[in-house]
């Protein structure tokens, strides 16, 4: 085989390598978003149902520390979705008020999920950690100002099996397009680059009977021949000069 | 090279990368279309149960509303207020298109929404209906005509009936639609990414050698068969041109040995020998007279090889810069740290700003500095800062420590793109230096239209931080690909002459010349200035501003950066042939001018593409006309000062405009908010659109040829 043509094939492949792996990076990301977005959504759903809850007690002139039955219908709430780990409310400092885990009553949030608040230009905010998501909801008052935050806490894990599998799905699909450019690629070059490479195998033939005195070989109807005519008349027009002078040089004796 | 051995070189194999194109695109096209058919069955399959799930979840909230009314002593089946909390779930939950309430015998009693065909049929179904007189049953789940239903029932101390949920079943062809845009950029990125790799992998070979090939033929035709001693690659052309090579090795052994024998005859020949050897002296005589033999000399052999070697790199590292373009300023927004005394827009901005003051004041020098250090070293060391730069600013911490990265990266962009200038510079002459130009700028075009897509998507995927870490590692493959160009540093004639940054006193004396400043001052610096404010500030900021993605505003950069690529080329040809290259930059402006003023219209989605296409449209029309209207405008001051100078100071005002580009904008964006800006921005190319073209109407124009 060509090294032009090795050379053509390789580009194909790594065109190809290149968006096939874009389209299953995209795909994979989209899913994992997408997934993400609807589980963090239908916790959120969850979230909803205790915020409505704090704004009306608030709404009745109650002091968001004073919400005594807070903390049962938060447990309660905690148990209609299997998803959700904890439930936290905390106030601006990052203390925790209220949890469906006494334990971390009165300890400080991580930093991120207030920055994360603050940063949100809605009501809702996310936040990363090592082990678990974070969907929150800002509280505010009836006068707009915010009082405190909602957490909800649930597992990674829903979300990252999901991504798994699609991503294994995706990537076995993405490894089977590309096994089947790899075969079909090559294949249609070949037919594309025929012409090219016999322009220049003729070429190359027709380089090797430069110096030939005979008759020119016949026009292969390459895009090469006027130049290859070119090539041979000078050479035959430098060895006819040089035959000339041998030839005087002879006759001289 | 003549014209025949040129047009075959180019067309031929031009029309030869156009079909491999073709079909690898062909390929790549179908090979999508399986990822994509095989991801959209997973989706269906994966995402159909979650949001069933979270329906139920929200079909419990409702429930929990409804017992809560009905506890209060409302009858079950006059409720008030159902179908307007259908519709509060709506607006919260777009995949959801149906709603509603049935009694224990399926009958309708609320209901909000598309309804399906046959939802009624199946609301009456016995395996329905038995759910609702189960009050101990959670939940179930139906595809019925195009949507999926979860069916929940209602019930307090006895059973009252059952909520549906209905989901839209073409919500998984949403979500999917927009992953079709991206791999719909990824498919025209493949397509630029093809042709370069074809030139970069094949291509620059084959044309050098083609090339070299048309060359030997031109030179053999008028005479010239003076050999060579160049290694060929052992590819077809390589083996091609050594066969030609042998040719002409033959003839000059023939001419030699035919020379030295007449030479030695003629040594020892006296009187009427002499006289019998002078057809053969004059027939030598006459051989010299139309060919020439020996070696050829070093000058004659051009560097083709060796320019085409500089592409990839530089469209590596341009690519990692262009990259950032669709989310750097969103990045920024994210480390911004307040700053006494200046706007968040305007810090936000900061960054793009001292890059662009950092590659305009750094150009005019780093060109000397890298003449003296070798362009390839020069480049190396750019890269190289630019990959720290790159790599650091992906952990900044905050604004302060960010701007010190950024610096760093814009230090080793103008070492980098200087130094590569400077490359095309020493191999080219006056016959070729055009190509390698259009050779350089065809680069760092394609990287334009590939970088900020792909950028936009990868900032959305991986994160900001990430994303500068892939442009850190096309960073270092650029150094990969610098460290192999040649070492041996070359010269050619005409860039032999020292290159130096412009004077002071030419600076001053040129910002005081009204013709200079006519073309600078209403033409250049404007179209940078509108460049630089909306396309790296405006655009990026106000897609993300209106809810839409980084990769939503690379797409926007790549249609910005597509409309250079077609329409350039033509532009600057039709200028060229119709030497009136004020009228270009005249349109050319005013269409820029005119993008901004389509908000004034709207501030839908599609009016920002409009305003996006525009721009390109304009800034396409009038920034080849441009430079070259220069020679043409200010051909008294090239006389007193030098080309060098008066192009030195263009360039340098024309980078200064890129620089206060994000600066004008930020100050509109605090008194008008996006859409003013862009309509303030737009305004001022306009009026300078319209003041140049009345400046230079009438004018007395001597056509000259474009000069870069």
């Amino acid at each position: 085989m060509g090294t032009i043509r090795v050379r053509f094939i390789l580009v194909a492949l790594v065109v190809s390598f290149f968006a096939v792996g874009m389209a299953a990076f995209l795909n994979y990301f989209k899913y994992k978003s997408t997934i993400g977005n609807i589980v963090k959504s239908r916790v959120l759903v969850v979230g909803r149902g205790i915020e409505n809850s704090v704004q009306a007690s608030l709404q009745l002139g109650m002091q968001f520390s004073e919400l005594s039955q807070l903390p049962q219908l938060m447990q309660r709430e905690k148990g209609t979705d299997r998803l959700v780990r904890g439930i936290d409310v905390f106030d601006y400092s990052g203390q925790v008020i209220y949890s469906t885990d006494r334990a971390r009553v009165g300890q400080k949030v991580p930093a991120t999920w207030t920055q994360a608040a603050e940063r949100s230009k809605t009501t809702e905010w996310t936040a990363d950690e090592s082990d678990e998501f974070v969907a929150g909801i800002s509280v505010k008052n009836a006068f707009d100002l915010t009082v405190g935050f909602l957490a909800l806490r649930y597992g990674r894990d829903e979300v990252e099996r999901a991504a798994a599998t699609a991503g294994r799905e995706i990537l076995l699909a993405a490894l089977a397009s590309f096994l089947g450019i790899a075969i079909v690629a090559p294949l249609a070059l070949i037919v594309v680059i025929r012409r090219f490479e016999r322009d220049l195998r003729s070429l190359e033939a027709a380089a090797s009977h430069l110096e030939d005195r005979q008759q020119a070989p016949p026009s292969s109807g390459s895009a090469f021949d006027s130049a290859i005519g070119h090539l041979r008349a000078s050479l035959r027009d430098a060895n006819t000069s040089l035959d000339e002078l041998r030839a005087k040089l002879d006759a001289a004796g | 090279m003549t014209a025949v051995t040129g047009m075959l070189e180019k067309n031929y194999l031009w029309r030869i990368y156009w079909r491999l194109a073709g079909v690898i695109m062909v390929c790549v096209v179908i090979a999508l279309a399986v990822v994509s058919y095989f991801s959209h069955r997973v989706f269906d399959r994966e995402l159909v149960p979650e949001t069933e799930q979270k329906a139920a979840t929200v079909a419990a909230s409702v429930r929990a509303l409804i017992l809560k009314a009905t506890g209060y002593g409302v009858a079950f089946n006059e409720l008030y207020g159902v179908e307007q909390t259908f519709g509060e779930v709506f607006e919260e939950n777009p995949e959801f298109a149906y709603a509603a309430v049935t009694d224990l015998d399926g009958k309708v009693l609320f209901a909000r929404g598309k309804e399906a065909d046959q939802a009624r049929e199946y609301f009456r179904r016995d395996t329905v209906r038995a759910v609702g007189l189960d009050p101990t049953a959670t939940w179930i789940a139906a595809h019925v005509n195009g949507q999926y239903f979860i069916s929940m029932p209602i019930a307090s101390d006895k059973p009252l009936g059952i909520l549906h949920i209905g989901i839209d079943g073409k919500f998984v062809d949403n979500v999917l639609l927009e992953v079709m845009l991206d791999v719909l950029v990824v498919l025209v990125v493949s397509l630029f990414f093809t042709l370069e790799l074809l030139n970069f992998m094949a291509g620059a070979r084959l044309a050098s050698g083609l090339g070299e090939f048309g060359q030997q033929v031109d030179r053999m035709r008028s005479g010239d068969f003076t050999a060579t001693a160049r290694i060929r690659a052992n590819d077809e052309i390589g083996r091609l041109l050594r066969r030609i090579d042998a040719a002409i090795d033959h003839l000059n052994v023939r001419y030699e040995f035919l020379v030295g024998e007449l030479d030695d005859k003629l040594r020892a020949a006296t009187g009427p020998r002499r006289e019998q050897l002078r057809p053969a002296v004059q027939a030598l005589e006459s051989i010299r007279a139309r060919f020439r033999f020996g070696s050829a000399s070093k000058d004659s052999e051009t560097d083709e090889m060796n320019l085409n070697r500089i592409r990839a790199p530089l469209f590596a590292f341009i690519l990692a810069e262009e990259m950032t373009r669709s989310y750097l300023p969103t990045y920024v927004n994210q480390l911004l740290v307040p700053i006494p005394g200046l706007s968040p827009q305007v810090v936000i901005g900061l960054p793009i700003m001292l890059f662009m003051l950092i590659v305009a004041l750094g150009q005019p020098y780093l060109g000397s500095w890298s003449e003296r250090v070798g362009r390839r070293r020069a480049m190396l060391i750019g890269a190289s800062i630019a990959t720290v730069g790159f790599a650091a600013t992906s952990l900044a911490i905050n604004l302060y420590d960010l701007l010190l990265w950024r610096s760093l990266c814009a230090l080793g962009y103008a070492m980098v793109f200087v130094a590569a200038q400077g490359y095309v510079l020493d191999r080219t002459g006056h016959d070729n230096r055009a190509q390698g130009f259009a050779l350089f700028i065809g680069a760092i075009m394609v990287a334009t239209v590939c970088g900020p897509s792909i950028g936009g998507i990868l900032a959305d995927n991986i994160g900001f931080r990430a994303s500068f870490g892939v442009s850190a590692v096309m960073a270092l493959t650029s150094l990969l690909a610098i460290a192999r160009l040649p070492t041996l540093e070359v010269r050619t004639l005409t860039s032999q002459r020292p290159s130096r940054g412009p004077r002071m006193r030419e600076v001053v004396a040129l910002l005081l010349n009204k013709r200079f400043m006519t073309l600078t001052g209403l033409a250049a610096i404007p179209a940078k200035v509108i460049l630089t404010g909306v396309c790296f500030y405006l655009v990026p900021l106000y897609i993300v501003s209106i809810g839409n993605t980084s990769a939503m505003a690379g797409r926007m950069l790549m249609v910005y950066a597509v409309m250079m690529v077609l329409i350039v080329p033509l532009s600057a040809s039709l200028s060229d042939a119709s030497m009136r290259r004020d009228r270009y930059v005249s349109v050319g402006l005013i269409i820029s001018g005119l993008s901004g003023m389509l908000l004034l219209v709207s501030d839908s989605f599609l009016v920002l593409f409009g305003v996006v296409f525009l721009l390109g449209l304009g800034q396409a029309l009038s920034i080849a006309a441009q430079s070259a209207l220069v020679a043409e405008h200010c051909q008294e001051e090239i006389r007193i000062y030098g080309s060098d100078a008066v192009y030195g100071v263009y360039r340098l005002l024309e980078r200064l405009g890129n620089a206060m580009g994000p600066l004008i904008a930020s100050i509109l964006v605090i008194f008008w908010g996006y859409q003013g800006a862009f309509i303030a921005i737009s305004g001022m190319v306009l009026v300078c659109g319209i003041a140049f073209t009345i400046a230079t109407r009438g004018m007395d124009w001597t056509p000259a040829p474009a000069t870069s």
